[in-house]
């Protein structure tokens, strides 16, 4: 154990910095759950891939500079210190980029990797339909081999930003006598292939954040689908385990939340409750321990070591800890909480738990992922096994 | 940066860990009980082990490793439930005393330390102890929650903040560990225990409480970690780094200690099963060597009294580094 940066280490944060203060946009952008700000973040996701930091761990060929998970940590911990944006294009990035990083073939790697990284293709996860959310594998969407190609039909719903997505990654029935688990296939999809039609859902928070994808026959060829047919699911659960893991939630984003947190407490000391300066420290102390825990997973996965199933702990922990962390901050607000704009800014605070309500949600919902731990790492019996 | 425990600290680790659950089962602990004192035949294992001279220097007979190792050692002795003043004596008395005739006869396991501090209104088997630094104990004993701990008045006690650190370093430690033997009794208890023709632990409820409790411990072991290389390395934050670790292991060995009995039913409220000797264990530790308000407020004063930097780039002294 040897906590302390090296100097090569330090000098890459010295780097991080410079180019971030140079760059980051001044004025925090429009939420990226509407159009125009999905647009301002994409230009952004262009800006940094001008600056070659796109995806920082993909190796070079991809758009990427190679970097270990140490300087990946390093490189967050900048980017949330000079308040830049979230990543627009988050589910390709974290989640399809390791998927074809570990399932694809080079054609695949060579095809889709580098414009995911350069800000180019924006990516929608479709996996949830309508009666298939938690029971993931209960999906119907089918997708039927003809020739060359598949045919896709069927409907996805939730999937996030997929109103202003360029493409979609699904998981359709490629065996239509199969059930659960077996005969579903991992399949990229261009969102504005004839028969795609989608449709807006309006979130908690008034924007389009996500949507409906209706497929109608639509017609894609087979050189899109991600590993064997019928070996989607195990892709999948791959995707899901990056998901939950360390990639999709930094824990610079709560640390620089938990941040923030101090100085509005700080603003309001005088209306505040001694509750509320212990869910303050609190928050600030899980944000902590969250950021000490990636650095251990790091170390770890650097030295050869696998993240399974603890990769549910991880996700119940981050997710309830941006809840209370925002719901401490609301608390602090008082009467101001419910205002759209403060002092004519946007209220973070307030965009910020709305967003947090969610994250017990998807990714799996947190019963799911207590079901996880409980059967995997502790080894508890399913129901009705015995 | 490198966060993980070397090959030769996990053999250290699992080698102490094989060596208790070989020699200091829930028998032993109820044997104790049952006698109501210390046995000297316990105290002799553990200075076979080597456990004496852990921390000690080489120059004095000991082993000379650091606190990141102590802590290794503290969590197995909270998971054993070990009651001897070993985790005084071994793991803080030692950083604590100059005199190389005292050290040496720590290293050898002769001299048995107790401590007196401030913070804690009583003193731990004092009665045992050829030294009691910090202060003095008067002979009357008061009983515990815990059966095992033996407790004596004070008479007089300073307020040395490297002991108060280092103590409450290790009761953190051995805070966890008791929370990963509750969490296992727990588990054990759920697979075996039936009812609606199902083992408990195929329902979620019992699942989801379970689950809970191995993610608060998740989160406080890397919390402890580094508040032992901290205070190892002279770090300028480590007593908040410190109090960060008591808080953390505190809030997740209540949260065991709760969900533990509750996944017993009736055979938790009662002394026939294991788990009351870790509860009790527990929520003696937890008030000890600073309670909760305690270390929240040494928290408190430097996360937002403005003392300790925070943010995304301050998980780490930066302003140490290598070379
Ligand atoms: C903001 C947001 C973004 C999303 N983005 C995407 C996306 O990009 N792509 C995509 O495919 N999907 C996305 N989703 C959908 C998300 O994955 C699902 O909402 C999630 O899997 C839960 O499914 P459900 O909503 O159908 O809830 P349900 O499955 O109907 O669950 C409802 C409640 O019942 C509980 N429950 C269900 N089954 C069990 C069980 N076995 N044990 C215990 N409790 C159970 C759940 O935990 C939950 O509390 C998103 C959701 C949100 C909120």
């Amino acid at each position: 154990m040897d906590l302390l940066y090296t100097p090569e280490q330090q000098a890459f944060r010295a780097e991080v910095r410079a180019w971030m203060e140079a760059h980051v946009p001044k004025e925090p952008l429009p939420t990226l759950e509407g159009r125009v700000g999905f647009d301002a973040h994409v230009a952004w996701e262009r800006t940094l891939a001008s600056g070659n930091w796109g995806m920082v761990t993909w190796p070079e060929v991809y758009g990427g500079r190679g970097l270990d998970l140490i300087r990946w940590l390093i490189f967050e911990e900048e980017y949330y210190r000079a308040g830049a944006p979230l990543r627009a294009n988050q589910n390709g990035i974290f989640l399809l980029g390791p998927t074809i990083m570990e399932f694809g073939t080079d054609e695949q790697k060579a095809r889709f990797l580098t414009p995911m990284a350069n800000g180019e293709v924006m990516w929608a996860q479709a996996w949830s339909e309508p009666n298939a959310g938690s029971d993931m594998a209960a999906i119907r969407s089918r997708a039927v081999r003809e020739g060359d190609d598949y045919v896709i039909s069927g409907q996805k719903t939730w999937s996030s930003r997929a109103a202003f997505a360029d493409w979609g990654f699904g998981l359709f029935r490629t065996d239509p006598e199969s059930k659960r688990h077996k005969g579903l296939s991992f399949i990229l999809v261009p969102l504005d292939a004839p028969g795609v039609t989608i449709r807006p859902i309006r979130q908690l928070h008034g924007e389009t954040g996500f949507a409906e994808i209706f497929f109608d026959e639509v017609r894609v060829p087979a050189a899109n689908r991600i590993a064997g047919e019928g070996e989607g699911w195990n892709v999948a659960m791959a995707t899901a385990g990056f998901e939950r893991g360390l990639m999709l939630r930094s824990p610079a984003r709560f640390q620089a939340a938990a941040k923030r947190l101090v100085e509005l407490y700080r603003e309001r000391e005088a209306d505040a409750s001694p509750a509320a300066r212990e869910a303050v420290v609190k928050a600030w102390a899980e944000a902590e321990a969250y950021a000490l825990n990636t650095y251990k997973v790091a170390s770890t996965v650097m030295a050869g070591g696998k993240i399974g199933a603890e990769a549910s702990l991880n996700k119940i922990f981050w997710s309830e800890l941006d809840r209370a962390l925002h719901r401490t901050a609301m608390s602090l607000m008082g009467a101001a909480a419910e205002l759209k704009a403060v002092g004519g800014r946007v209220n973070q605070w307030l965009e910020g738990y709305i967003f947090s309500l969610s994250g017990p949600i998807y990714a799996g919902s947190n019963e799911i992922q207590r079901n996880i731990v409980a059967e995997r790492l502790l080894g508890l019996p399913r129901l009705g096994a015995g | 940066m490198e966060f993980s425990f070397t090959q030769d600290q996990i053999e250290l680790r699992d080698g102490v860990r094989a060596f208790l659950d070989g020699t200091h089962g829930p028998e032993v602990l109820r044997r104790l009980d049952a006698e109501g004192g210390r046995d000297p035949a316990i105290w002799r294992s553990l200075v076979e082990m080597g456990l004496t001279g852990l921390i000690v220097p080489e120059a004095q007979g000991g082993l000379g490793l650091g606190l990141i190792e102590a802590v290794l050692v503290a969590v197995e002795l909270g998971r054993a439930d070990v009651s001897e003043p070993i985790v005084d004596t071994a793991l803080v008395a030692p950083r604590l005393i100059a005199d190389e005739a005292r050290l040496a006869a720590i290293a050898v396991g002769e001299l048995k330390v107790a401590l007196a501090h401030r913070v804690n209104p009583w003193v731990a088997d004092a009665d045992q102890a050829g030294l009691v630094l910090g202060g003095a104990a008067t002979g009357e004993r008061l009983e515990s929650a815990d059966p095992l701990r033996r407790l004596f008045a004070v008479e007089r006690a300073d307020a040395d903040p490297a002991m108060l650190d280092l103590s409450a370093l290790t009761a953190a430690a051995q805070l966890v560990g008791a929370s990963e033997r509750m969490l296992a009794l727990a588990t054990d208890y759920a697979k075996d225990r039936e009812q609606f023709g199902q083992p408990i632990g195929a329902f979620q409820a019992i699942k989801h409480h379970l689950a809970s409790v191995a993610v608060a411990l998740e989160f406080a072991r890397p919390v402890l970690w580094r508040a032992a290389w901290a205070l190892d390395h002279g770090h300028a934050r480590a007593p908040v780094h410190v109090s960060h670790a008591k808080l953390a292991a505190t809030d997740a060995a209540m949260q065991a200690a709760e969900t533990a009995i509750q996944v017993h039913g009736a055979m938790g409220y009662t002394y026939e099963v294991d788990l009351h000797y870790w509860m009790k264990r527990a929520w003696a530790l937890a008030g000890t060597w600073g309670d909760r308000a305690f270390h929240l407020r040494r928290l408190d004063a430097a996360v937002i009294d403005g003392a300790m930097a925070i943010g995304p780039d301050q998980t780490f002294e930066t302003g140490m580094q290598h070379g």
